[in-house]
């Protein structure tokens, strides 16, 4: 058997799989670099720049991210050349690019404002004025495009086509004109876009930020608290975080964004849809049912404990199989339900009922 | 995987035949097409002859035709309420200042003849002089002289195939043998011997392969592939066939700029010519039009436009000779690379080798600026500025710089005129020799000014892709406009010039945002003096 193929990273020889990447060898073996533009679901495209490494016999620096590894290859991802173009990059990044971390309409870190600190890059090379046109009148509620964010890794451009196949964002124009846009710059509304703000969540400078009000709430200052949890909209599973200002709603705690676990760690894999995102403003909303309610003789609602409204519902549905018999039944359950509640359903409909009137309104 | 067979590379003529980028356009061509409409909105944007459907005239700026009076033109044309626009370069620098109406290049035009046009953009081409014929730029030789020269301008169109018969009968070996000792290296800027990348394409193991023929000249001070595609078509699909039954390829793309109306017509009835003859059996031939872009001429962004997507170069490796067009196996060829092939295959790989100096074959220089006889002349390749300036009737004024190869080649001081204008001299001297396109300059134009107008080319072209390329360009011309703004507190503006240039050497996907500095960084190498001194960029 041949001895599996290796490349030199910083003096050390490591082994890796045909196929993979330098930046995947580098990131599996704990050696750091750095990037803007890279997502490990999306194809590479190397244009942040900020991944460039010296490969021996190559004249030019190269991607990491966008590189085979090949054996034999003796790589270079720390050293003189390599940390004056970091700093030169940066500092050229910084004249297109507010030099001020907005407050917070993201409420995500900014990685490129950290990264100039990280490697200790000028930010006084002057500010160009922005060519970037924005989309000001998308009157879509969710998602916010601030061009003068933008670096154009193309992220999200890249995330709508690859990963959700919606495609409703693309790069336009051409050269310091090149921005991120719909057709026709129209509203976000009116294209194939399904809303889900994957755009939101692979964007590495806030530039994709959420519109919502309960956002700007969340001020750079504030510790929010990530609580895990099951999104209850269908039967999926997606895991979400819940990003809660503890000191909110008098201290019981405020939900203020839903963002996904980090892509390849839960089965949605960093994926989430417009509900599990957005749709959280129910959690606080004043018009929540917070006890069960039941329909009195003088036709209002009034509030009832769980024994007492099961036993009553429970009665009703009896009543009406002595009446009209189990056919007289039918059992329709949430798409909210999981596949094991659905299981329930159908199994209270046939068992206790003997029905099989049954649907689910996923089902069709 | 898709190919030809999908329709999507017909994108951009979709649009275009659409009437470009109005409102409704790029949806409803995206339906017919089956591409997402975002995606046909960021192809339309990008290339300046869709985006901005409503300019019928478009007046060049690049440097050549601002020294002749480009921007005047245009001013009398904006004045006169044409629908108008200046853009970066329309490969007739010989001509200058030269003007795009629709998509016919008109030579030669002068603020007066707009005047004339009394806000008429269509009647500019009735004109004196100018009529429906295509015209031709200045040649040199003047007559055929096939002896010693590779491309022959003046030289017969031949439709017989002769050098088409003659490598059947020696077979692809030879004739790749020919190209190598030839020792034909890359018309289009690089310089890259022919054979290595014949040889690529022939060895791999996918047998679905491509030859693409890159016609997309857009270079400031370039237009000898125009005249060459005018006067012979015949050795450009000669070459073309040549190579494609060489590296056993049966589909052979030619990319246009949208410019070359002229040319693609010439090369259709040639063609047509060809195929009459029964010369052309077993291959396929598409004609793509370019639609505005000056990075659509780097490779890799020109297989994606042809692909129908933004011209955005890709990285290199793989190179196109593995993963090229649909990702296979291609062979791609500048019009002029492929033109000396029939000589070549007809004389011999030694012949065309004799034909230079230093480095194999004659070579076409194209020339304009202060010069007695702008135009295309074809010369041992290695030839000096003098030397080639004396075919072209001499100076006009005193010389103070030139540009040997193009706007990416910079600026060379008049003490270089002795330099022997081939790839490995002038790399030597820091800069290259490019696509030949030398522009002269004498002291009546500031050469500060000349700088500008390479940086705002750059600017104007830049793909957006990578971020030095994209900021970086700005960032100079930003930067060098301040500097030369009567504005006193500007003194400092070529700070950090020179960091950023090495950011955009080192740090650009493709050679356009590599070279983009070099008008300002040669200049401030050799003319200090015309910047505030040296200490003025440091």
């Amino acid at each position: 058997m041949s001895q599996q193929p290796r490349i030199t990273l910083g003096g050390r020889a490591l082994v890796f799989e045909p196929g993979e990447t330098l930046l995947d060898v580098a990131t599996r073996n704990g050696v750091e670099i750095p990037t803007l533009c890279h997502d490990p679901r999306l194809k590479p495209v190397g244009a942040c720049r900020t991944c460039l490494v010296e490969i021996e016999g190559w004249q030019r620096l190269a991607p990491a991210c966008a590189t085979q590894a090949q054996a034999g290859m003796v790589v270079a991802s720390e050293n003189e050349r390599i940390d004056r173009h970091r700093k030169s990059l940066l500092a050229l990044y910084m004249t297109d690019h507010p030099q001020e971390e907005e407050p917070a309409k993201s409420g995500t870190p900014n990685q490129l404002l950290a990264m100039v600190t990280e490697f200790e890059a000028a930010s006084d090379w002057g500010r160009l004025s922005q060519k970037r046109a924005g989309r000001p009148g998308d009157r879509n509620p969710y998602i916010h495009y601030d061009a003068d964010s933008c670096i154009l890794c193309a992220r999200c451009t890249r995330y709508c086509d690859e990963i959700e196949g919606v495609s409703a964002i693309a790069l336009a124009g051409r050269g310091s004109e090149t921005t991120i846009s719909t057709a026709d710059e129209l509203s976000l509304l009116d294209t194939t876009c399904e809303i889900c703000g994957g755009c939101i969540d692979v964007c590495p400078t806030g530039a994709m930020a959420e519109k919502m009000p309960l956002v700007q709430e969340a001020r750079p200052d504030l510790q929010l608290e990530t609580v895990r949890t099951t999104c209850n909209y269908c039967g999926v599973g997606c895991q979400i975080d819940l990003n809660v200002d503890r000191a909110g709603e008098d201290g019981h705690g405020r939900i203020v964004k839903v963002t996904s676990p980090e892509p390849g760690t839960t089965t949605n894999d960093g994926n989430l849809c417009v509900k599990g995102r957005f749709a959280y403003e129910f959690v606080h909303h004043g018009d929540r049912l917070t006890t069960p309610l039941v329909r009195g003789k003088d036709g209002e609602l009034h509030d009832a404990s769980w024994e007492d409204a099961l036993r009553i519902a429970a009665d009703g549905l009896m009543g009406v199989r002595e009446r009209h018999g189990a056919d007289g039944l039918g059992f329709v359950s949430s798409s909210r339900c999981t596949g094991e509640e659905n299981y329930l359903v159908q199994k209270v409909a046939r068992a206790v009922f003997g029905t099989n009137n049954v649907h689910q309104c996923a089902a069709t | 995987m898709t190919d030809e067979r999908d329709a999507k590379h017909a994108l951009p003529r979709a649009l275009q035949q659409a009437g470009g980028m109005r409102e409704g356009v790029p949806r409803r061509v995206a339906e017919e097409i089956g591409v997402p409409e975002a995606h046909a909105h960021g192809v339309g944007t990008f290339f300046h002859m869709l985006a901005r459907p409503e300019a019928r005239l478009r007046v060049c700026t690049g440097l050549s035709c601002r020294m002749a009076g480009g921007d005047r033109v245009l001013k009398a044309a904006q004045e006169a309420g044409m629908p108008v626009e200046g853009v970066s370069c329309l490969a007739g620098c010989d001509v200058a200042p030269a003007v795009l109406r629709e998509r016919r290049v008109l030579p030669d035009v002068r603020a007066q003849d707009v005047e004339e046009a009394k806000g008429d953009w269509q009647a500019l081409m009735s004109r004196g002089g100018l009529s429906e014929e295509s015209w031709c730029g200045h040649v040199w030789p003047e007559r055929p002289d096939a002896e010693g020269l590779a491309l022959d301008l003046h030289g017969a169109i031949d439709l017989d195939g002769t050098a088409l018969r003659r490598a059947e009968e020696i077979g692809p070996e030879r004739v790749i043998a020919a190209i190598e000792e030839s020792g034909l290296q890359g018309r289009g800027g690089a310089g890259f011997p022919a054979h290595i990348k014949w040889k690529g394409v022939r060895s791999q193991a996918e047998t679905r392969r491509y030859v693409v023929l890159n016609a997309d000249e857009g270079e400031p001070g370039t237009f000898k592939d125009r005249e060459l595609l005018v006067r012979r078509p015949d050795r450009v699909i000669e070459g073309l066939v040549i190579a494609a039954r060489a590296v056993g390829a049966e589909a052979i793309w030619l990319y246009l700029r949208g410019e070359f109306e002229v040319p693609w017509r010439v090369l259709e009835e040639t063609l047509e010519a060809f195929r009459g003859a029964g010369l052309l059996d077993g291959l396929e031939f598409h004609l793509h039009a370019g639609q505005g872009a000056y990075i659509c001429g780097e490779e890799t962004a020109l297989l994606e436009a042809l692909e129908g997507k933004r011209g955005m170069p890709r990285h290199k490796p793989p190179f196109p000779t593995e993963v090229g067009l649909w990702g296979k196996p291609t062979l791609i060829h500048n019009v002029e690379t492929i033109a000396c092939v029939p000589g070549i295959v007809m004389r011999g790989g030694a012949w065309f080798r004799g034909l230079g100096r230093e480095e194999p074959g004659s070579k076409l220089y194209c020339v304009s600026g202060h010069v007695a006889r702008p135009g295309t002349y074809e010369l041992p390749l290695g030839v000096t500025l003098d030397e080639l300036v004396e075919k072209a009737g001499g100076y006009v004024g005193e010389l103070f710089a030139f540009s040997p190869g193009g706007a990416s080649s910079g600026f060379l001081p008049a003490s270089e005129r002795g330099r022997p204008l081939d790839f490995k001299s002038l790399s030597e001297a820091g800069t290259m020799l490019g696509s030949a396109g030398v522009v002269v300059l004498n002291d009546s134009y500031p050469l500060r000014e000349a700088v500008l107008d390479q940086l705002r080319f750059f600017e104007a072209e830049s793909c957006g892709q990578c971020a030095p390329c994209r900021i970086g360009t700005y960032f100079l011309r930003d930067a060098l406009e301040r500097r030369l703004s009567a504005e006193a507190n500007q003194t400092d503006a070529l700070r950090n010039v020179s960091e950023a240039s090495w950011q955009m050497n080192e740090g650009s996907i493709c050679g356009l945002g590599q070279a983009a500095p070099l008008p300002l960084t040669s200049a401030l190498k050799h003319f200090p003096e015309e910047f505030g001194g040296p200490e003025a960029a440091s």
